[in-house]
């Protein structure tokens, strides 16, 4: 310690310093009068790293250190205006937490090593495991965190390079099944609508989305109070009463799992009552006789007792869906993460397509993505489907592609190979061998922690690429890549409402973190297919301008727009506000398919030892896994910890009083000391916890069950039972009653 | 003169916005569309003479993100403990038909602010153009006085600084024609600012009145909110079962305890005829040691003289004063006292006479004004009669059990002849123990009355008072402080005059460490789940 902070140390004791030089105001030139701390040099537009809403912000930069971040007020998203995780996202940059260089297991111990032979020794044990099990024994898992660039080329890496077709993402935890379900119901993947249409819609029906919660900067589009606002109705239908259920004019609080009764329901009345459109359903879709047949025994009465929903409120709402003028109707994880998802996702498709409300402003069924770039790794992805929205089994796509990338038609494979459960599943099967994960963090985001926890065990190589170390995950791998993150790399996210938008740099990376892309071309030097599958490639760049030519003609055509009007434009829709406008749908025959959807319970259902169904959800301060938000001091001060919601009826049967430390067990785990808060939110019967936090991982307790068509798991119903933690399980004894 | 915020927010000077291009870094001029969308949430009209700028909540727009509270701590640099906007959680009904909104508040600019009277320094300032209260860094001494004072919790200590800090409604943004940077983030738009007649408004506040916020009657706090319509449900705090104890204020526990071990000393002393120079040069080391505890409490010890500045507003500086006068009238007694002991003379004997009556009463003034401090309605459990009652107790406990024990040690000097002194020493009346019983029983019985009275109360942060001091760790110490005042009656009976000051003490210490982390302080409502800073 110097005589100098000794002298300080005794001046602050004193009280004659008091830090005023930390704590001065001075003039932003941009943003006027603020603490000094925050002003910039200059400001570089982006678009933020979070959620898929895909707010503009503008970052602050000062001594190569990201200071502050702004809403962009010309962004057509966001006008401005962000969500308390994108106004402090600057301070992920410099996060104690983050990634600084790569670490390989030696004798059981993560230990630093050069980029060099952190990569050899990549490819030759990948390569070593694959010479013995197969091509097919590396398994890899990408994310929506990376750009739309990064992603194409980690498709063709390792599809191409590495020869597996075991390529997924983590968006198959959130979004897999809107993608299955709009293939379903119009061939394709692609939301038909824009953020702008729940403006314009005269009904906004919200099916398992909390936006209030979860995509906050898009609670504006359905205010109906404000002056200059269209009046309109706002149904949200949700087991729980929401921030967004609050926010409506009709919250039907249905049982769990009931939706695809409601849908069909309320397609029965609407068939019933005439409010349907014939001549769109003449036009457009096949299968509406089915349907017909198929929906009328949903009558209101049946509805009604399987969703718990009165039958004049039943009608209520179909008749002001039915005579809507545009209706829209929004979902995300309430619908998506089931078992039955891609088929709840037909089922919404069905109302639109009997009523006409698509392809019209103001009319869509429109899925709310979650991560920043899921959509981007959706078109661009080599996983569940070949780039470009194109198919595996079509062999027109497939040397469509080979042209495009100058190879033999034979290296494209001709079908999907496994989607995420099932990569984890063969590899505690011992046929995957080698797994390799890129940002993401499946240690505390994917079902049934304990098969996982036996895949990650059971690989002989497994690879965590992230911009955080450690993470649950990371603690497990063989090797770590310290990656660079949202504010250190160049190229486009695609939002929700398809619209390009241009992230740039603000920092360098810390340490010695790489992008992921060039760490995907060094890896592809070292296979030696650097310049078959990159030919001359540097910089994301390169890789924007082959996507551009890959996805040229098709639905999803980035060719159209450069990064440059990208960027000037604040971000640009691909196929316009609204697809399917001329009514031609991306099947065989140009029409959309309408599907009989039974209603089936779900997998586990309560019985008398676990008599709770548990919920899983999200809060707005955080965001996933927590690796980012719990670097941020003051959102895990707002948020440190996760709770369990309880109806009082339930509490008081228990005895249990709000803080006490609960224990959720269910058939595979228990999760001990969560705060328990008992509310009105949640009905008897049922209780809610929020999955971010590692240190209480709601995967422990939920069900490895998945969704057959877009495998998906079904995060939000398991059978658990709650009971008082015992003192002894406790992490710490806060001082609350 | 009325600030150019009208000016400015009519012919709006566009900020320019950097952006990257191709070409490096052009400046380019925001759109119309912004500059009208920046300025409609701040009034567009000059303040006229009698009014003020107030917040204008909208309970039926917010969505509780808390964007609010983000871009409130980035525009101020405070650290994540500190937050001068704050977001809260009210509750009611039953599922499906259950309700739960929010309140975002930052601090309520009020008409009649308790934080600007108690402060010993003059650092608040109610902006006679503006209206905002106004809180001055630099003046500050950390005496957190205002923290206890203010009925909605919003000035708070910065232990780093060693000085308070609080929402001065973006003074600097405002009078530059911005909004305040709550204002600005919300994507609802549910804060804004208006402007007030402060006359109308203190005649009807009714509109500041919200769930899960302290009656607004306190202080007349100026925040505009607006409820929700369907008021079938009663919305109630969530927060209401989060107990936290707060800070102990050690260096209060022990200043309070050791300055009324000196009063009472010094009074019971001199009732029982105790005059001798060295008696009184013991207390007067006692209470030049306790005077300096006291300003480690300071955030800014070094400037403590400054408390002294607000004597005819603030009691914290009346209780300074009286502290120091008595210390100084003590120095000059015991002073008298060495001379009447060395050479008698008529005046001396005189003064020292007049000294011996006033300051044991300048003593127990300091006392009652140090008890009136804790006299606040923001803190309901310190705001009962109990308080001046304990610390005069306290005082007449503490000088009946030191009382022997100083015999004893005047007696042992001169039974040395230590001091070459007339041994009038030895002529003061034999000390009994029932003083100690009954000032000790007394004690108790206030202590008693108090915690009950806490229980039964309609307060609810009476209620919560008692309830911390029922739980699992403070029940234990409360029980241990009425043991310590028993062992000191039995040790007195015993003839043990040093255990019985050494419990009579320990009784005082453990019951002022009670009082202070046991009071729960008016506030607004807060969230359910949150950090919880001691």
């Amino acid at each position: 310690m110097s005589d100098i902070s000794i002298v300080q140390r005794v001046k602050r004791f004193v009280g004659i310093d008091t830090q005023a030089e930390k704590y001065a105001y001075a003039q932003d030139p941009a943003y006027g009068f603020i603490s000094e701390s925050r002003v910039a040099e200059r400001w570089i537009k982006t678009t933020c790293g979070y959620c898929s809403v895909g707010c503009g912000m503008l970052v602050g930069v000062r001594d190569n250190k990201a200071v502050a971040v702004r809403g962009n007020p010309d962004h057509p998203v966001n006008a401005g205006k962000l969500c308390p995780k994108g106004l402090s996202e600057h301070h992920i940059l410099d996060a104690p937490g983050r990634a600084r260089q790569p670490l390989l297991r030696k004798e059981g111990v993560l230990t630093p090593v050069s980029w060099d032979e952190a990569l050899d020794t990549m490819v030759s044990r990948i390569r070593d495991i694959q010479g013995r099990y197969g091509n097919e024994s590396l398994g890899v898992v990408g994310t929506g965190q990376l750009l739309t660039e990064e992603c194409y080329t980690l498709g063709k890496l390792v599809q191409l390079g590495f020869r597996t077709r075991n390529n997924d993402g983590n968006t198959t935890l959130c979004m897999a099944s809107a993608v299955s379900g709009y293939k379903l119901s119009f061939g394709s993947d692609g939301p038909p609508g824009s953020y702008a249409d729940m403006q314009s819609a005269d009904v906004i029906l919200l099916v398992g989305a909390n936006i209030a919660d979860n995509h906050p900067i898009l609670c504006h589009r359905v205010d109906r109070t404000s002056p200059g606002t269209k009046p309109r109705t706002l149904i949200v239908v949700d087991p729980r009463v929401t921030k967004t259920a609050m926010m409506s004019d009709i919250h039907l609080a249905i049982k769990p799992r009931s939706d695809i009764a409601l849908l069909n329901g309320i397609a029965h009345v609407l068939i019933r009552e005439g409010l349907i459109d014939h001549e769109y359903i003449r036009q457009h879709t096949t299968g509406f006789e089915e349907y017909a047949e198929f929906v009328s025994t949903f009558t209101p009465a049946c509805v009604a007792s399987i969703t718990g929903l009165t039958e004049e409120r039943l009608i209520e709402v179909a008749l002001l869906y039915g005579r809507a003028r545009a209706a829209f109707i929004g979902w995300t994880m309430g619908v998506n993460h089931s078992t039955q998802g891609s088929v709840t996702v037909a089922a919404i498709n069905n109302l639109a397509l009997i009523t006409g409300n698509i392809g019209r402003t103001g009319a869509a069924p429109f899925s709310i993505t979650g991560q920043c770039n899921a959509m981007g790794t959706r078109e661009s992805g080599f996983t569940a489907s070949l780039p470009g929205y194109r198919k595996f089994d079509s062999l027109a796509d497939r040397t469509d592609l080979a042209r495009i990338w100058n190879i033999d038609v034979e290296r494209i494979p001709a079908s999907r190979g496994l989607a995420y459960p099932d990569i984890i599943e063969a590899a505690v099967q011992g046929r995957i061998k080698a797994l390799w994960f890129v940002a993401t963090n499946p240690a505390v985001s994917f079902p049934n922690y304990k098969l996982l926890e036996h895949a990650l065990r059971s690989v002989e190589f497994l690879v965590v690429q992230d911009g955080f170390h450690p993470t649950p995950t990371s603690e497990f791998a063989h090797l770590v890549l310290p990656a660079a993150i949202w504010g250190e790399k160049e190229g486009t996210f695609t939002n929700s409402e398809r619209r390009i938008s241009k992230v740039n740099p603000v920092v360098s990376p810390p340490g010695e973190a790489r992008s992921d892309f060039d760490i995907f071309l060094a890896i592809a030097k070292r296979l030696g297919v650097k310049e078959g599958l990159y030919p001359g490639w540097n910089t994301t760049h390169d890789a924007f301008l082959e996507w551009q030519r890959v996805s040229a003609g098709r639905m999803c055509d980035y060719s159209r727009f450069t990064w440059k009007q990208i960027e000037d434009e604040n971000g640009l829709q691909w196929g316009g506000a609204s697809l399917y406008r001329d009514g031609v749908f991306a099947t065989d025959d140009g029409r959309a398919r309408i599907h009989c959807v039974p209603c089936d319970p779900f997998t586990e259902q309560p019985d008398v030892n676990f008599e709770f169904i548990l919920n899983t959800g999200r809060t707005v301060e955080h965001w996933h896994t927590r690796t980012k938000t719990a670097q941020v001091d003051l959102l895990n001060d707002m948020v440190p910890n996760a709770w369990l919601e309880m109806n009082p009826a339930d509490a008081n049967r228990l005895s249990l009083k709000p803080h006490d430390r609960v224990t959720v067990r269910s058939r595979r785990g228990a999760v001990s000391d969560l705060e328990l808060r008992i509310t009105g939110i949640v009905a008897p019967g049922q209780v809610f916890m929020p999955f971010h936090f590692s240190e209480t991982n709601s995967n422990i307790v939920t069900l490895g069950a998945f969704d057959p068509i877009s495998r998906e798991p079904n995060f939000k119903q398991c059978a658990v039972s709650i009971e008082r933690t015992p003192r002894s399980n406790r992490r710490s004894v806060a001082a609350r009653r | 003169m009325p600030l150019p915020l009208h000016e400015l927010a009519t012919s709006d000077t566009i900020s320019p916005i950097v952006r990257l291009t191709e070409n490096g870094l052009d400046i380019v001029v925001a759109d119309d569309s912004r500059s009208r969308s920046k300025t409609s949430l701040i009034p567009e009209r000059a303040l006229l003479p009698g009014e003020q700028y107030r917040f204008h909540f909208d309970m039926t727009k917010c969505i509780g993100c808390r964007s609010c509270e983000v871009a409130c701590n980035e525009q101020n640099g405070n650290p994540a403990n500190l937050r001068w906007r704050r977001i809260g959680e009210i509750e009611g009904g039953a599922w499906p038909d259950t309700s739960r909104h929010y309140l975002s508040m930052g601090c309520n600019h009020c008409l009649s602010a308790d934080c600007l009277r108690g402060c010993p320094v003059d650092a608040y300032k109610k902006d006679p153009v503006t209206g905002i209260v106004l809180h001055s860094a630099e003046a500050c001494i950390g005496c957190q006085y205002c923290v206890w004072n203010c009925p909605y919790s919003v000035p708070q200590f910065n232990p780093e600084r060693g000085v308070v800090g609080k929402c001065d409604m973006c003074h600097g943004r405002l009078t530059a024609g911005l909004e305040p940077a709550c204002v600005n983030s919300c994507p609802e738009n549910a804060i804004e600012i208006e402007i007030v007649d402060q006359l109308e408004w203190r005649s009807d506040y009714a509109a500041a009145n919200a769930p899960g916020m302290p009656n607004a009657g306190h202080t007349i706090s100026t925040t505009r909110i607006t409820l929700p319509a369907n008021s079938d449900v009663t919305l109630e705090r969530v927060d209401i079962e989060t107990l936290r104890a707060e800070h102990p204020h050690w260096s209060l526990v022990w200043m309070t305890s050791l300055i009324q071990l000196s009063a009472g000393t010094l009074a019971a002393g001199l009732l029982s005829g105790q005059t001798d120079p060295i008696a009184l040069t013991i207390i007067l080391l006692l209470t030049a040691f306790t005077l300096n505890v006291s300003i480690l409490h300071l955030g800014r010890p070094a400037y403590a003289w400054r408390a002294l500045k607000m004597w005819r507003r603030s009691w914290l500086s009346r209780e300074v004063l009286l502290f120091g006068l008595f210390f100084v009238s003590l120095t000059v007694l015991t002073v008298v006292a060495w001379c009447a002991a060395i050479y008698v003379s008529h005046s001396i004997l005189a003064a020292q006479r007049t000294l011996q009556y006033i300051t044991p009463l300048v003593g127990v003034a300091g006392i009652l004004a140090s008890a009136r401090i804790y006299l606040v309605p923001a803190r309901p459990a310190w705001n009962t009669q109990h308080t001046p009652a304990d610390f005069l107790l306290s005082s007449a406990v503490l000088g009946c059990a030191a009382t022997p024990i100083l015999n004893q040690i005047t007696l042992f000097f001169h039974q040395r002849s230590l001091f070459n002194l007339p041994s009038n020493a030895c002529e003061f009346h034999e000390i009994t123990v029932w003083p100690l019983i009954a000032t000790t029983g007394l004690w108790m019985m206030n202590h008693i009355v108090r915690a009950i009275g806490l229980h039964r109360s309609e307060v609810y942060e009476r209620r919560a008072s008692a309830s911390l001091l029922n739980t699992h760790g403070l029940r234990g110490t409360f029980l241990v402080a009425f043991a310590f005042a028993g062992l000191a009656v039995l040790m007195a009976l015993a003839c043990q005059p040093l255990f019985a000051l050494l419990a009579a003490f320990a009784a005082i210490v453990t019951s002022r460490y009670l009082f202070f982390v046991s009071v729960v302080p008016l506030n607004m409502a807060l969230t359910f789940v949150r950090q919880v800073h001691a």
